[in-house]
């Protein structure tokens, strides 16, 4: 009973994740499109608490949902003329288009279905921050102090981007 | 944790860099009030410095101790590591000293140029070295997004801004298909760690499942070296960004994906058969799709370079087609193949480097980068015009200069496998080659100029730089001895022997 219910649920957040992510694509409204993005990324958070990463669903909430989205609504919202702007992303080349999708599709299924994946019995879900925590400092030091570098790198270009045209002299 | 303190000490050239890095980033901050062109030499000094100092270390490190993993199985500090750091930080000095000269760059405050050339620089190393999944994508990423910036960094050119977001997308693409890929081998086999990733493989057939993981992965490295089908972006992005920074893309992080190329398919995805050769692994023929690799990307880049008219397009899908003649070699599945790579690309820099050193020089004078623009250049400058037939001599493959050995290296190695079907389609292609290669010289020796011509100046940093490039070209079948000394130390793969 409790697994059914617990199926019900999941595949209940998946059609969200699913239908909000197709609404972000195909939506003409900006707003109304980054909002459908903020049912997406909880989805996605409700999907790593039922693979037992409590950690990681926090900071997709915090981060994605917190940070990211919020900036972007900012952004959107800030900028003039944009909140009315009817988007029309045009389609071209939609039956070739259509049809490498489905095949990249069925393809992907055919994987899925065919590999033995090796899947283990999570058992218990316990808290994993400790464990990340440890593996950031210990084995993973160098991914980890990488990834500040790659952040450096990003952030100075934002900055170079934004600077004022004409003035990239000064 | 002690572990990563006693890598640090094989890490030198890479914490060089960062150090360069933090220097650069805070002395362009306090010089932001200064007079452009004392700010600009100051950072280039650093620069220059920083980068010295790793080409030291780098070559002292080179083959000194034996192979050993660093940062607890992240990095593997081997020959092929070894080998590749001072091809790097040669490329990153001489991108350097042509951004001094380059016309585009003239006026613009170099600041964040400086310091992501020195990331970039560390990063390649990252690439060159990564064992292990996270850091194969990780080291990837950093590259990808530091060149999306030099690209564009030119900020008020249209050509440079499109460049840029043109290889944004079709980066997001292609790392996004690697990342995807990467995903799904990591549910296969369960490890991050290439060698558990070949020990997991080993046990079971993947087949077909397996060979789409690779398509995906190879989309990404593809996307580096710039390898059909995932070439679209190279003319555009080489034609639109600043000559320097062309020339960087099409050397550094070109062999940078060599390097990821055959740490993923070499250590990752074989198992040693004894005597340097490998056995895929997995049951995926993964021979075959390097294969089909190297023969459409070599065809597609000659063939499409004989049509063009702007000198950096020609020279991008020059540069498409010599990363097919290397993938050639990656099919060889034996140590002489990376040897070949290595040695190939130790030339290749000079040769494909000095072509743009000209390219750039030619610029200050005429401001075109269309060949027509090159009519009379030997009455104008015979010293730019014979450099020039230096390097692409060089290029074609021609003896007595470098690039001839270059090819023989890969040749050899492709007929010591019994590929001579992939060697005689080799040798078709290089013989197409020396059409497009001729043609620049044609209309800098035959063609007549038209309209005013402004005499040619050299500064003693031009001249400096033309001989640094000149000379390996030429007198590189004297020191055959030494290349083939120095490369074979890329043939210590950790774990491979």
């Amino acid at each position: 009973m409790e697994s059914m219910a617990s199926a019900a649920i999941f595949y209940g957040v998946a059609a969200v994740v699913l239908g909000s992510a197709l609404y972000v694509v195909v939506g003409r409204n900006l707003v109304h499109s980054a909002f459908a993005l903020v049912a997406a990324f909880f989805g996605v958070a409700v999907f790593y608490v039922y693979l037992g990463a409590d950690f990681l669903a926090g900071a997709q909430v915090l981060i994605y949902v917190g940070g990211i989205l919020t900036l972007l609504l900012f952004g959107v919202m800030l900028t003039n003329r944009i909140y009315n702007l009817n988007l029309r992303s045009g389609a071209i080349q939609v039956v070739p288009g259509a049809l490498s999708a489905g095949l990249v599709f069925a393809l992907l299924v055919w994987i899925i279905q065919s590999v033995d994946w090796g899947a283990m019995d999570a058992g218990d879900p316990g808290p994993t921050s400790e464990s990340i925590g440890r593996l950031l400092m210990g084995d993973y030091l160098l991914p980890f102090e990488i990834a500040s570098v790659l952040l450096l790198i990003a952030l100075m270009g934002a900055a170079m981007l934004v600077r004022r045209r004409g003035s990239g002299s000064s | 944790m002690s572990d990563a303190v006693q890598s640090l000490s094989r890490f030198l050239p890479e914490l060089i860099l960062m150090g360069a890095l933090a220097v650069v980033i805070v002395a362009d901050l306090l010089t932001q009030r200064r007079p452009l062109k004392s700010s600009t030499d100051l950072l280039n000094g650093i620069t220059l410095v920083g980068l010295f100092g790793a080409l030291v270390t780098s070559w002292q490190a080179l083959g000194a101790v034996e192979a050993q993993s660093l940062f607890a199985s992240m990095l593997a500090d081997d020959g092929l590591l070894g080998v590749f750091r001072p091809i790097f930080c040669l490329t990153s000095i001489v991108v350097l000293l042509l951004s001094m000269r380059s016309k585009e760059l003239e006026g613009v405050r170099l600041g964040e140029m400086l310091a992501l050339l020195l990331t970039v620089t560390a990063a390649l190393m990252w690439m060159a070295g990564s064992v292990n999944l996270v850091m194969i994508y990780l080291s990837l990423e950093t590259v990808s997004v530091a060149s999306y910036i030099m690209v564009g960094y030119l900020s008020s050119d249209r050509l440079s801004n499109e460049a840029s977001l043109k290889y944004i997308l079709f980066g997001a693409v292609s790392t996004g298909a690697m990342l995807f890929g990467l995903s799904l081998l990591y549910g296969m086999t369960g490890t991050l760690d290439l060698y558990g990733v070949r020990a997991a493989l080993a046990e079971g057939a993947f087949g077909p499942g397996l060979l789409f993981v690779l398509i995906l992965i190879a989309a990404g490295i593809g996307f580096k070296i710039a390898a059909a089908p995932f070439h679209f972006w190279c003319p555009d992005v080489y034609t639109g960004a600043p000559t320097p920074v062309t020339a960087f893309l099409s050397v550094g992080p070109k062999a940078a994906g060599f390097a990821i190329l055959i740490r993923f398919f070499y250590l990752g995805l074989a198992e040693p058969a004894g005597g340097g050769a490998i056995a895929p692994v997995g049951g995926a023929d993964w021979q075959m799709l390097l294969m089909m690799l190297a023969v459409i990307t070599m065809t597609l880049g000659n063939v499409a370079a004989l049509l063009q008219t702007n000198v950096k397009r020609l020279l991008a899908y020059s540069s498409i087609a010599h990363a097919g003649t290397m993938l050639m070699a990656a099919c060889v599945l034996s140590v002489d193949g990376v040897q070949a790579i290595a040695a190939y690309l130790a030339i290749y820099l000079f040769m494909n480097l000095g072509a743009f050193a000209v390219v750039i020089l030619a610029h200050r004078v005429t401001g075109s980068f269309e060949i027509d623009s090159y009519a009379g250049f030997w009455k104008r400058s015979p010293l730019l015009t014979v450099a020039m037939g230096i390097f692409l001599f060089s290029l074609m493959g021609i003896p007595p200069f470098a690039g001839f050995l270059a090819k023989w290296y890969v040749f050899a190695a492709v007929i010591n496998a019994g590929l001579g079907w992939l060697a005689v389609i080799g040798v078709l292609n290089a013989a197409v080659a020396a059409f497009y290669y001729v043609k620049i010289l044609r209309v800098m020796v035959i063609d007549q100029e038209t309209g005013p011509t402004p005499a040619l100046a050299f500064s003693r940093l031009d001249l400096g730089l033309l001989v640094l490039l000149v000379v390996p070209n030429v007198l590189g079948l004297l020191f055959w001895g030494s290349l083939d000394r120095v490369t074979e130390y890329s043939q210590t793969l950790l774990d491979l022997g």
